[in-house]
């Protein structure tokens, strides 16, 4: 059934020449899809755990220094206690050194502080990041400093969240878009072939093939031009991966991306020209089939 | 593997479109064994009527019945596997050019699931009885008209047909060889194939004793009835 006789002389038709091209362009565009999706996915669980892992407590220091000094006690306090939550690895205030620094942009060198109404700040990074650590200082910061505020970047991370994932999702429609167009491409290459070998077809048909040898014919066809056009476009998203990664390797930003994928993800590359040869061969089979329907 | 009859044609109207019938109430039976003839004038319908017997179309309103079996009622499977016990030979030949004489030939087998290892013995063989056994690798368009006729025969007959439809075979040959094509089928015949000829050239099918079919205004009628004269044959003088 799967023999190589060249009894429908498909392989001279002008389809054998510019099927894998396309099938390579495409397969091409959906592979930079998913790598764009894959990364997209990675750096969004990068931000999620780094900045997950990191709160920050500020606490409103009151009008007088002997407010502060009150506060400054409580929140000493407050300390001993978030260090008590396992997964938290660290928990300190920011000294006034580390103030001066951030805010020596806005007021100068040397300020002292304890004359302004600055507030607190509390640092705390944690281990490992689950909703009931969060929950266990919201808690306590309610009980101890109901003024205090806890920033955890939710809403700033949430916004590069849902954009890292919009950009994954239409990556992923490409591929399915791109797929599609390859599917379309297929039926039409097919019935040009039915068209040109028509003669053969009936030829064929009327000696008593069966439809499915028939099919055969063409799906085998298929199969062998996506097949060669789809490790082409991989070999070129491949190299193309290739010298992005040495751009950017050289340009060593913790910001940027990085375009190392691991085994499996390889593995998922490696199933786009395998599933685009997959659809240009079942494609080309019910093209050929619902054909043959039609012949009495 | 009898059915009486082999093909038989009830009532049978065949159009194409909106067209006039082009064949009108036919009723017809042919018998295992037999040999027909089936003249008319170009475009009288014979092509028509044989396609109807090879499955390449449908009757319009009526009953055909092949191998006993009302063909309206098969189902695809049943439908291929029946058009194997077929064999045709077309006016125009239909030898795949690319292929050589005896790919051309193994055909009916090797579209079956055959290897063409496995039959190319008697393919071969075959190619030999009907004198081209030195033309087994050739590509149809290097051989004459003669030799592709021959092919076109030997892939008619190599699968073993029960009923072997032939369409215009003497089409454009001399009267010499035109009989000498006939008698191979007679030698076809002896060996139990069920045949028939279509053929515009009425003086020629009058020189061999079959019954032959007429087709006049679309109506096919029995112009003449087999005879029981035992006729002298050479026989496979191809
Ligand atoms: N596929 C077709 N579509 C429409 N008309 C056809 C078709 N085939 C044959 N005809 C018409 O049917 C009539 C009979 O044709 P045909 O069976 O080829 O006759 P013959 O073989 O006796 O010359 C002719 O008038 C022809 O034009
Ligand atoms: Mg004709």
């Amino acid at each position: 059934m799967f023999g190589s006789r060249n009894d429908v002389p498909l392989d001279k038709d002008a389809s054998s020449r510019f099927l894998p091209w396309l099938i390579a362009v495409m397969v091409y565009l959906a592979t930079m899809s998913l790598i764009v999706a894959l990364t997209m996915n990675k750096l969004a669980n990068r931000w999620d755990q780094g900045l997950s892992n990191s709160l920050t407590i500020q606490v409103p220091a009151g009008q007088s220094p002997a407010e502060r000094q009150a506060i400054e006690k409580k929140t000493a306090l407050l300390l001993q206690e978030f260090k008590k939550i396992p997964d938290v690895k660290k928990a300190e205030m920011l000294t006034d050194g580390e103030l001066n620094k951030l805010l020596e942009p806005w007021l100068g060198k040397d300020v002292v502080l304890h004359d302004l109404p600055i507030p607190l700040l509390i640092s705390i990074e944690l281990s490992q990041s689950s909703a009931r650590t969060l929950d266990a200082v919201k808690v306590l910061t309610a009980e101890k400093l109901p003024t205090a505020s806890i920033d955890d970047h939710q809403r700033w991370l949430g916004n590069l969240l849902g954009l890292a994932k919009i950009i994954g999702t239409v990556s992923l429609l490409v591929v399915l878009l791109v797929g599609g167009a390859a599917a379309l491409m297929v039926i039409l290459v097919t019935r040009m072939g039915l068209a040109i070998h028509r003669q053969v077809v009936e030829l064929f048909h009327l000696m008593g093939a069966q439809d499915a040898y028939i099919a055969n014919r063409f799906q085998l066809h298929a199969l062998k031009l996506s097949m060669a056009g789809g490790f082409a476009g991989l070999l070129l998203a491949g190299l193309t991966i290739a010298a992005f990664s040495t751009l950017l390797g050289q340009a060593n930003s913790a910001l940027l991306p990085s375009f190392t994928l691991t085994a499996t993800e390889w593995g998922l590359l490696l199933l786009i020209p395998v599933g685009a040869s997959l659809v240009a061969m079942i494609t080309a089979r019910l093209t050929v089939l619902r054909s043959l329907a039609l012949m009495p | 593997m009898d059915f009486k009859p082999l093909v038989r044609f009830q009532d049978v109207h065949l159009r194409y479109g909106n067209g006039p019938d082009v064949l009108h109430q036919v009723n017809l039976t042919l018998e295992p064994g037999s040999f027909h003839f089936m003249v008319g004038p170009s475009g009288a319908g014979k092509s028509s009527l044989l396609r109807l017997m090879y499955l390449a179309h449908r009757p319009t309103t009526g009953r055909l019945s092949l191998f006993g079996r009302d063909v309206s009622q098969l189902d695809r499977k049943e439908t291929s596997m029946l058009r194997r016990r077929i064999g045709i030979i077309f006016q125009d030949f239909r030898l795949l050019d690319h292929l050589s004489a005896l790919e051309n030939v193994a055909l009916p087998l090797t579209i079956t699931g055959m290897p063409l290892e496995k039959v190319r013995r008697n393919v071969s063989e075959l190619l030999a009885w009907v004198g081209l056994a030195d033309n087994l690798d050739s590509k149809p368009p290097t051989l004459s008209g003669g030799q592709q006729q021959r092919v076109a025969i030997a892939r008619a007959v190599i699968g073993r047909p029960s009923l072997l439809l032939a369409d215009e075979p003497t089409g454009n040959l001399d009267d010499k060889i035109a009989e000498r094509l006939l008698f191979l089928f007679e030698e076809l015949n002896k060996r139990g194939t069920t045949i028939v000829v279509a053929s515009h050239n009425e003086a020629l099918v009058n020189r061999f004793n079959h019954p032959v079919f007429k087709i006049i205004n679309g109506e096919v009628r029995l112009i003449r009835s087999a005879q029981t004269i035992e006729q002298n044959t050479e026989s496979g003088a191809a």
